[in-house]
């Protein structure tokens, strides 16, 4: 008799597995690839401090390609790019920060540990669907001959595109502008040259985030540095794209031209090219998260966090497949989801993403993403730039002179100041 | 007829492997460890035949413990499944002693056969040998490269390609080795309780000999040929582009035949066929009237 079917073996339902068998409940864990994490793509940074809890010391063994211990923040335009750089050494020992990882290792890692658990894993079966009686969820139906499938609780971690919570009325019809669209370049270049290019060592690995350089659609770059590979792409708005008529390999193609990027990727082979949905809607837009029979989690439930400088998905995906399973037990007995709402309302999941429930509008918003780069760019040039035999301009001259030259009124600088203040508090 | 017995011989192996393009080293992922359309192919026509005659099918792969996750798939088809292991690396698979190979893998059967399956090639290391030495090692006969299979009766009648797009249908005498294209044929899947039931069993590990190796390796590396010196084109890029697409050329004006009835469409396809050299007698031993 099964008591929990799991929908995806990603780290929303791997976690959500785990927790379950570990509470001595038989699981079977459902995924639609040959193995976990074979139908991801991932550009990420994945932090998994969320982990230490229930399994001390991951670090030892998790697939990490590299821990990151620089991260970068890069202002672009055409000819220009402005750089934050913060490096510690603090990241580089355990318990560490955040790492690079492929997800196909990741996924089967952490899917291998429900296993290990307990957990059943089926691979290569999708659920097609709900099995709903009196209004209640009891089970799934799936593409194997004889597949249907009944538990008393089905926990939905199908991602970002749920057909579960959708059947269920749990996430809204799929709307383009909560969602963005990430497109990566996996490429290869020797360990010993990635060390020399990013300034790292041994296990080190730099964390680039780049904005301005999508064509003015809103969104974003990114470059991560794995072992002996790169992780190079952007993450921008779907309904912009589609409105732009661009296709993302352009973006991706400029964004690897560009001359602060170019001297990084030279000499790269390209290894994999790959692409998914984020769900970017933030708190406002998050799915309902369970239903009588059926809790959501991860992706399907829309858990990413995209609020500017903190871009992560996997902790809050582990995180709420964590309370999931780890409450599957009295949500079974008691036949009410709410100790599964109420641990993602006392855990950084939902605290998170409550908090920074603006940020999403003020990140992709069109100052930030067409304006600010420039004028930032434009502002930090004049300061360096020397014109002797004149004398130096005054920082509020050259800032007056690069918003005007951008587009921007000091009095939008300036609520828009306040707007990041108050959603950043 | 209880006690036939249906025997395939699957290679499971990572049917994505990387190669680096600079060293020319293979790195091999047990998790894509699966069998190729031709060794499904194989499997699903051990299963049928071995349905309609009542027989025991039984799958024998040769390989890692990366196949057992295969191998439980056609476990939970209701096939009985056995492990040959076998040297680690691709290298070593690369260099291991084909007939020593057969021979191991007629040893893990543990009886005579009515009939064996293979795939007609192995996806990634395969001399196209191991048919004929397991045949050899039976005492039996071989039908190579079939693409279809089929039972008439009690007897096999097996077609296979030719050259000329032409097929040749024929009974096979039993007991026998047939290799198998993956064509017109698909591996079932199993039901989700059969699945589900499967996942946790344990794959058989024959005892017999690992089959060793039959050359000793020295090394292994990219292949890098010699570059083909060819001379420097001559004439313009445009002269040259001409030459290349015949573009001012006179060309024999395209045939319009019909609307005419088939019979007749047939002859002057033939007739077109035979005037360029397709269909001389000496070819194909036909004669067109």
């Amino acid at each position: 008799m099964t008591d929990v079917i799991v929908v995806g073996a990603g780290p929303a339902g791997s976690a959500a597995a785990l927790m379950a068998a570990r509470d001595g409940l038989d699981v079977v864990l459902l995924e639609r690839g040959p193995f976990p994490g074979s139908k991801n793509a991932y550009g990420g940074v994945v932090y998994g401090r969320v982990l230490d809890e229930v399994l001390p010391g991951w670090w030892e063994e998790a697939p990490v390609q590299r821990w990151v211990t620089r991260r970068s923040t890069m202002l672009l335009t055409e000819t220009q790019a402005l750089t934050v750089d913060f490096r510690s050494t603090d990241w580089g020992q355990a318990p560490y920060n955040g790492c690079t990882t492929f997800r196909a290792d990741f996924d089967s890692w952490l899917a291998g540990k429900a296993v290990d658990a307990g957990a059943q894993l089926v691979t290569s079966t999708v659920a097609t669907g709900l099995i709903v009686e009196a209004g209640r969820v009891v089970g799934v139906r799936t593409d194997r001959p004889d597949g249907d499938l009944r538990a008393p609780l089905v926990i939905a971690a199908d991602g970002v595109n749920s057909f579960l919570a959708k059947e269920a009325g749990l996430l809204p019809r799929t709307q383009a502008k909560h969602l963005t669209l990430g497109v990566k370049e996996v490429l290869s270049l020797p360990r010993e040259v990635i060390d020399e290019r990013f300034g790292v060592r041994g296990d080190e690995g730099v964390d680039v985030e780049l904005l301005g350089c999508t064509r003015g659609i809103p969104g974003g770059g990114f470059l991560y540095t794995n072992r002996d590979s790169l992780s190079v792409g952007v993450v921008v708005s779907l309904e912009h794209l589609t409105a732009a008529k661009v296709r993302a390999e352009d973006l991706v193609a400029d964004l690897k031209a560009h001359p602060a990027v170019a001297p990084w990727v030279e000499g790269a082979e390209l290894k994999e090219y790959t692409a998914h949905l984020i769900p970017e809607g933030g708190y406002d837009h998050l799915a309902e998260l369970s239903t009588p029979g059926m809790l959501v989690t991860g992706d399907a439930a829309g858990l990413c966090l995209a609020a500017g400088i903190w871009l992560e998905g996997v902790n809050f995906a582990i995180g709420s497949g964590l309370a999931a399973g780890r409450h599957a037990r009295s949500v079974i007995d008691s036949g009410d989801a709410k100790p599964y709402r109420k641990a993602l309302e006392g855990s950084f999941v939902l605290q998170d993403h409550k908090r920074l429930r603006g940020a999403p509008d003020l990140v992709l918003s069109e100052r930030v993403q067409q304006r600010y780069p420039g004028l930032v760019a434009d502002l930090v040039q004049g300061l360096f730039t020397v014109t002797n035999p004149a004398a130096k301009p005054g920082a509020l001259r050259l800032l007056r002179r690069a918003a005007k030259k951008n587009g921007v009124k000091l009095r939008h600088l300036l609520a828009d100041g306040l707007a990041g203040g108050r959603v950043f508090r | 007829m209880a006690d036939r017995l249906v025997v395939v011989l699957a290679r499971c192996t990572d049917l994505r492997a990387e190669v680096d393009p600079l060293s020319g080293a293979i790195t091999r992922d047990p998790r894509t460890a699966a069998f190729s359309a031709s060794d499904a192919a194989a499997i699903e026509h051990g299963l049928r035949i071995g349905s309609a005659w009542g027989a025991r099918t039984l799958v024998v792969t040769a390989g890692g413990v990366e196949c057992e996750g295969p191998l439980r798939e056609v476990l939970s088809l209701g096939a009985e499944v056995r492990r040959v292991p076998t040297r680690g690396s691709y290298v070593d698979e690369l260099a291991t002693d084909e007939r020593a190979l057969a021979k191991s893998l007629v040893a893990a059967i543990g009886g005579r056969p009515d009939l064996v399956l293979c795939a007609d090639r192995s996806a990634d290391r395969g001399t196209g040998a191991l048919p004929a030495f397991v045949a050899h090692e039976l005492g039996v006969v071989q039908a190579p490269g079939l693409v279809s299979l089929e039972l008439d009766g009690e007897d096999l009648v097996a077609e296979r390609r030719l050259d000329y797009g032409r097929r040749e249908r024929m009974r096979v005498p039993l007991p026998a080795v047939c290799s198998v294209e993956a064509a017109g044929i698909r591996l079932r899947r199993a039901s989700l309780p059969a699945s589900l039931a499967a996942a946790t069993a344990e794959v058989p590990v024959a005892d017999v000999p690992v089959p060793g190796p039959a050359v000793r390796v020295l090394g292994a590396r990219a292949a890098r040929p010699r570059p083909r010196h060819l001379p420097a084109p001559t004439g313009s890029s445009r002269e040259r582009l001409l030459a290349l697409t015949g573009a001012l050329l006179s060309h024999e004006p395209p045939t319009v035949v019909g609307p005419v009835a088939a019979p007749e469409a047939a002859d002057a396809l033939l007739e077109f066929l035979a005037r360029n050299g397709y269909l001389s007698e000496a070819r194909t031993g036909w004669t067109v009237q």
